[in-house]
């Protein structure tokens, strides 16, 4: 019963969403090009996994995506709609919403106000209304722990919890789409496991279309069925985990280039 | 309604309340040393409370007095062309500036922190120069003196007692428009002061509500300019001087910059001791300038900041020892 349940009310949610569609995206930072004609896509309620060494452009992504930056080139698509370049909150608006990296909450009111504020704000989201299924906020606060802290300060709380409760912040937002900056960076690994949930209740209750980045292979592996590998810019890999964790270009992007081993002696 | 807002709401409503105390005031005394206060404390606290408003969007405006001077000579124009009723002056003073807060806020609130600061008070050196140099509207240098009191039907508020009555009502009126605006608004106002790059991934259109900060601080400091020409039936530009706006500030900070209390406690504070202090004629700006520092430098949250933590570092400790902590209060 329960899974019909999810399975329709999964249906039902991926009649809207968008496909999210970047093509021969490129930015640059004078003369610094951090990536250069990049296209993939991602299909109504599919995950992306982007993946690759620190500086490979994975966060300039999401932030030319979710519109903190402007492209130099390209265009960002969510279904028909063309998004590039939109405003930050215009982009949020649409139901494209985004995670932050560090910990990133109010820190000077309690959890439950955050709460409220995401609520509020998303509220305001073009053609939402306040509609929709029950978003199960309180489940996911009590099976992260945060129910026990509604009126702490944010700051007070553990990094792990900060962390979370800046995810339930999105959700609250009710998005369409979610980018997720390295939500499990700084978890501890029995923490890491609640991203899992946190991606799975989102697109069970809202069909959210989701690109993790990560470093975390394991989470990868468990929730992405397809990914991407950035290397200083350029798509070199893409396809199952299995497969393209296993190529020998994506080892030697993440550890460098193996040495070769028959140095002889002179 | 969360605890944190709870708390806000009825702090600042109390606030306002106790802001009556300077519309009753001249009906119970005739002592003029205490009208005098009254109503400079009622003239601060507007200004102060334009000050507020942007704060809560965490801007520092220095154009309180720009603003200030065209709400006064707003309503020191029509009043001279023969418009004197209360009403109608109180809307002009609010709604004059206001709208020229739009096109000039497109301006300045792409800018933050230092860089606002700075445009904003250079805002107020160009309106000097703007009412020196437009004698034909402004009076120039003379201003605009003997401005008709306002009256209400039919009766000229021109007796010592009513003007101190109308400077009392504008405060309140400022203070209950501050009131309403940061409280409406509350959620969008301390986000973007907080975090704005958060709050605009939420969705929030920053520039929107930095808009309607802006706008409605200037309608506040308009009405505080009126209360003062009214006062002084002269719109002078000595009134509105780029440096008043120091003490506005001050009145902020050492009352306490994040609550509408603040505004009233530091504004009452500091017109209060300004006025005990210029008994020591030659002394008094470096007694009012040991003051300032003594209070900022032992209570940096400004005196009702640093009671509120006080309260609720008190009251976390009773809770501790007594329960654990609680879900839902």
């Amino acid at each position: 019963m329960s899974f019909i349940h999810r399975s329709l009310s999964k249906a039902v949610a991926d009649l809207g969403a968008p496909r999210l569609r970047v093509e021969g995206a490129s930015k640059r930072f004078g003369g610094l090009m951090v990536f250069d004609g990049l296209s993939f896509d991602i299909p109504p309620g599919g995950v992306l996994g982007v993946i690759g060494p620190n500086g490979a452009g994975k966060t300039t992504l999401i932030n030319v995506i979710c519109g903190m930056l402007s492209l130099t080139a390209g265009s960002i698509h969510m279904g028909d709609r063309d998004i590039t370049s939109k405003p930050f909150h215009v982009v949020s608006r649409l139901g494209l919403a985004r995670s932050f990296q560090q910990t990133n909450t109010y820190s000077r009111v309690s959890v439950e106000e955050n709460l409220y504020r995401a609520q509020r704000f998303g509220a305001q989201r073009i053609g939402a209304a306040n509609k929709g299924p029950d978003l199960g906020i309180a489940g996911l606060l009590e099976a992260f722990g945060l129910s026990g802290h509604l009126q702490e300060r944010s700051d007070k709380l553990p990094y792990g919890l900060q962390k979370m409760l800046g995810l339930v912040m999105v959700l609250a937002t009710r998005p369409r789409i979610l980018l997720l900056d390295e939500p499990a960076a700084g978890l501890e690994r029995r923490e890491r496991t609640q991203v899992d949930r946190f991606v799975e209740h989102a697109q069970t209750i809202l069909g959210c279309s989701v690109l993790i980045v990560e470093h975390d292979m394991d989470l990868v592996r468990r929730l992405c069925p397809r990914i991407m590998v950035l290397d200083a810019g350029r798509l070199i890999a893409e396809g199952a985990p299995d497969e393209v964790l296993a190529r020998q270009d994506v080892i030697d992007a993440y550890l460098g280039p193996s040495e070769e081993p028959n140095h002889a002696e002179p | 309604m969360t605890a944190d807002r709870h708390r806000d709401i009825k702090l600042d409503s109390w606030s306002v309340v106790s802001l009556l105390s300077l519309v009753v005031l001249p009906l119970v005394t005739t002592n003029p040393i205490v009208n005098s206060l009254a109503y400079q404390v009622a003239i601060g606290i507007s200004a102060a409370m334009a000050i507020y408003i942007m704060l809560r969007l965490g801007l520092l405006s220095f154009m309180v007095p720009a603003f200030m001077a065209v709400g006064g000579y707003a309503g020191a124009i029509l009043a001279k062309a023969g418009a004197t009723n209360l009403l109608l002056l109180m809307l002009v003073a609010f709604i004059v500036p206001a709208l020229a807060a739009i096109p000039l806020g497109a301006l300045v609130l792409r800018l933050k922190g230092i860089y606002f600061i700075f445009v904003t008070f250079l805002f107020n050196e160009m309106l000097q120069l703007i009412l020196f140099e437009t004698p034909s509207l402004t009076g120039g240098s003379n201003g605009i003196s003997a401005v008709p009191p306002a009256s209400f039907l039919g009766w000229s508020l021109d007796t010592p007692k009513a003007l101190v009555l109308v400077t009392g009502l504008v405060c309140l009126i400022a203070s209950v428009t501050t009131l309403m605006v940061t409280q409406y608004f509350r959620a969008e106002f301390t986000s973007i002061e907080e975090n704005e790059t958060l709050t605009e991934s939420l969705g929030v259109a920053v520039w929107k509500y930095r808009t309607i900060g802006f706008v409605a601080s200037s309608g506040v400091a308009g009405l505080a300019g009126f209360a003062l020409v009214n006062m002084l039936s002269t719109a002078h530009p000595s009134s509105f001087a780029s440096w008043s706006v120091n003490s506005y500030i001050a009145y902020a900070f050492v009352g306490g910059r994040g609550t509408m209390l603040g505004m009233v406690v530091g504004s009452l504070l500091l017109i209060a001791m300004t006025n005990e202090f210029a008994a020591y004629a030659q002394l008094s700006v470096g007694l009012y300038g040991i003051l300032l520092l003594v209070v900022m430098m032992a209570l940096p949250g400004g005196i009702v900041g640093t009671c509120i933590d006080y309260f609720e570092n008190f009251k976390a400790r009773s809770a501790g020892n007594l329960k654990p902590a609680t879900n839902e209060r």
